[in-house]
């Protein structure tokens, strides 16, 4: 019982990591990056590349999102956008790849009479993490400042001297990064194909709407929310699984229109 | 757009191609006794899945095809006509899928339509074949309803099928199961019509088998999930011995990897895939590929020891430089029943065509195989096997094969309901 939940939790993380991304840029720049599944199965894709050179999961871990944010930087300058599909589908080839599970992480530990994956831990604690760091850049950096300034008033912080196109990069290569490390995340433990990006990013949408755009307070319950929902809506009630994360996000949005921790436009 | 007018570059090409190859082939000089004087390419439409997580396995479809396209016009196309295809992507969505078979026909000209991976779409392109009156002729889409109800119990006559439907998933793989010492089943299976209906026969069927079976619980995956988790740990919490499963592509091989992560192979005896072999899973998974799975497909690139069978092997891996998948062989098939069906009927009208369809013997790659009058579907027998890690092949394989008689295993008109 409460072991799905913490499978569903261990699920959430990548929608996060995801959703985080997706957040931080419409906050700053008031863009859907619609591109933002594409930079997921980059990170997928590069993370795979790194891993073949360097034989090293960790080098991919850390390569590939880098990739990701440079590619994400070019990005930001309008090139190659919507194309990196068939882009990728080109370079790689339309095969499914699937590089083993690095050997230190692929063991499980066991909670009563289930059996939890080590990668699984993993990636909540990685989840973890990223939330603790993006909480202290945004709230206990010069750039932080910066940002939310920016989200709370854009003219007003372009009034007091913020370079809004050097900021919007930045915000927009760490948003890259994010997607690309859910993306590297997922290399070894689900199929990397041309197109995996298009379903991470229709439930990113949805845990963006449903937290509140470009909260990451939000990103990050609404990601948890979706994969409780999910792990949970299985076990009790399969036939309506697909949707109740649909059904909370309306719910959500008739009560709070701006999302759970969104800002009402004034 | 295809050019109406004069001679296009294509067409200079393939009558170039014809010519080079009739030299060489006297088989295409016998061919083209056959003349229908038709004075145009006979188009075929193909669609498969080509994008999304699952598009890797439609390409091998449309390998498949091409390498056909190429032999039938090499030795003089269809009745001196050489064959043009077009490819279209389905999506696995009923809409995209009809509204591809209607471009076909109506916008684009086709004489025939191949393909379709879905069996919604299959069924529900079916249900416009009437209306569009061409021959369809699916390659994938395995729903009994396509045979069962909309040609043998509605008659709708254009249809045909070339691969072996959800008997081999639902039926055969009882007859697996039936032998293996596991009592307590569940599965983790596709939640649309494909996933349903299987798991429906495989209980059924097992259960006559074998009357102490135990079905302890079921998860069903909707199309396009990333992440096989909950569904595992689900099932996992049922504590069932034997897992049987219809996922297939790239979601077959994200399931298999999160079901090692999680130790399903350490705590159960057997593990199922209907579509587990397929190549886009073998050469996906690679050595993660756990010994000892079950595995099947709608032909595997192995079986039977044949020279038709080496021979496609060994074109297609010429052609490609991979080793074929199923939907490969059912798409190649298909294209040279048409051929085969076109020259006995010495046309191309659908309703000659139908009937020369009716009954027609092929030597296809899979095996020797009857179309059946009743209910339009080919009758050939696919193996199961055990993943296995063979030095030999640059991907896993299938060993301790096991192959049926079609008479135990495909359902026959006029088809008595599935009980359970």
């Amino acid at each position: 019982m409460l072991f799905q939940g913490l499978v569903g939790l261990s699920e959430a993380m990548y929608l996060w990591l995801v959703a985080a991304g997706l957040s931080l840029i419409f906050g700053v720049m008031r863009v859907l990056n619609f591109a933002h599944g594409s930079l997921y199965m980059l990170g997928a894709y590069f993370a795979w590349v790194a891993f073949r050179i360097s034989g090293s999961f960790w080098v991919a871990l850390v390569v590939g999102p880098l990739l990701v944010a440079a590619a994400g930087w070019v990005l930001e300058f309008g090139f190659l956008r919507l194309i990196l599909d068939d882009a990728v589908k080109l370079a790689f080839g339309p095969v499914y790849q699937s590089p083993p599970t690095p050997a230190a992480l692929s063991g499980a530990v066991r909670i009563g009479r289930s059996i939890l994956p080590t990668y699984h831990l993993f990636i909540l604690a990685v989840g973890g993490l990223v939330g603790l760091g993006l909480w202290f850049l945004l709230e206990k950096t010069s750039f932080g400042l910066i940002v939310r300034a920016t989200a709370a008033d854009r003219e007003m912080a372009r009034a007091l001297g913020v370079r809004s196109s050097r900021l919007f990069t930045g915000v927009f290569v760490l948003g890259a990064w994010l997607a690309g490390l859910g993306g590297a995340l997922s290399m070894p433990v689900r199929a990397i194909s041309p197109g995996m990006g298009e379903f991470i990013i229709i439930e990113a949408f949805v845990v963006v709407v449903l937290g509140g755009l470009g909260s990451l307070r939000g990103a990050f319950l609404g990601a948890v929310l979706i994969g409780l929902l999910h792990a949970y809506g299985l076990l009790f009630m399969p036939v309506f699984e697909l949707a109740l994360a649909y059904m909370a996000m309306a719910a959500v949005l008739i009560v709070r229109p701006w999302g759970l921790f969104g800002v009402r436009e004034a | 757009m295809a050019p109406r007018r004069g001679t296009t570059r294509r067409r200079f090409l393939q009558t170039s191609a014809l010519a080079v190859a009739g030299l060489g082939l006297p088989r295409a000089v016998a061919a083209a006794a056959l003349d229908l004087k038709l004075k145009k390419p006979i188009k075929i439409g193909c669609q498969s899945i080509l994008s999304g997580p699952l598009g890797g396995y439609g390409e091998f479809m449309r390998k498949g095809a091409a390498l056909a396209m190429d032999e039938i016009n090499a030795q003089g196309g269809i009745g001196g006509s050489p064959i043009e295809l077009n490819f279209r992507d389905e999506e696995l969505k009923v809409d995209v899928g009809v509204k591809n078979a209607r471009y076909f026909v109506e916008d684009w000209g086709a004489d025939f339509l191949i393909g379709i991976d879905s069996s919604a779409v299959a069924l529900a392109v079916g249900e416009i074949m009437p209306s569009l009156n061409r021959v369809l002729i699916v390659t994938h889409g395995a729903t009994e309803k396509f045979n069962e109800d909309l040609v043998f119990k509605r008659h709708v006559r254009q249809c045909f099928r070339v691969c072996v439907p959800v008997y081999q998933d639902g039926i055969a793989s009882a007859l697996v199961a039936k032998d293996l010492p596991v009592k307590r089943w569940a599965t983790i299976s596709p939640d649309y019509e494909y996933g349903h209906t299987s798991w429906k026969m495989f209980r059924a069927y097992l259960k006559r088998f074998k009357p102490d079976v135990e079905f302890v619980g079921e998860s069903f995956a909707k199309f396009g999930t990333v992440d096989f988790s909950s569904h595992i740990s689900k099932v996992m919490g049922l504590n069932p011995e034997g897992i049987f499963s219809t996922e297939w592509g790239g979601e077959a091989v994200t399931m298999v990897k999160q079901a090692k992560l999680f130790k399903v192979f350490e705590q159960t005896k057997a593990f199922m895939i209907g579509m587990g072999s397929a190549m886009d899973v073998l050469q996906g998974l690679g050595a993660d590929y756990p010994d000892g799975v079950w595995a099947s497909g709608r032909y595997y690139f192995g079986y039977p020891d044949s020279p038709e069978n080496k021979r496609f092997n060994d074109a297609f891996k010429k052609r490609w430089n991979t080793y074929p998948s199923y939907p490969s062989e059912t798409a190649y098939t298909a294209l040279f029943a048409l051929k085969k069906a076109v020259e006995k009927a010495r046309s191309i009208e659908t309703e000659k065509v139908i009937a020369a369809l009716e009954g027609l013997e092929l030597d296809r790659p899979a095996g020797k195989c009857v179309i059946r009058k009743e209910d339009h579907q080919a009758v050939y027998a696919v193996p199961w096997g055990q993943i296995k890690h063979d030095a030999k092949f640059p991907m896993p394989t299938l060993a301790n094969l096991k192959v049926f008689p079609t008479d135990e295993y495909y359902r026959k008109p006029p088809f008595a309901p599935v009980e359970g």
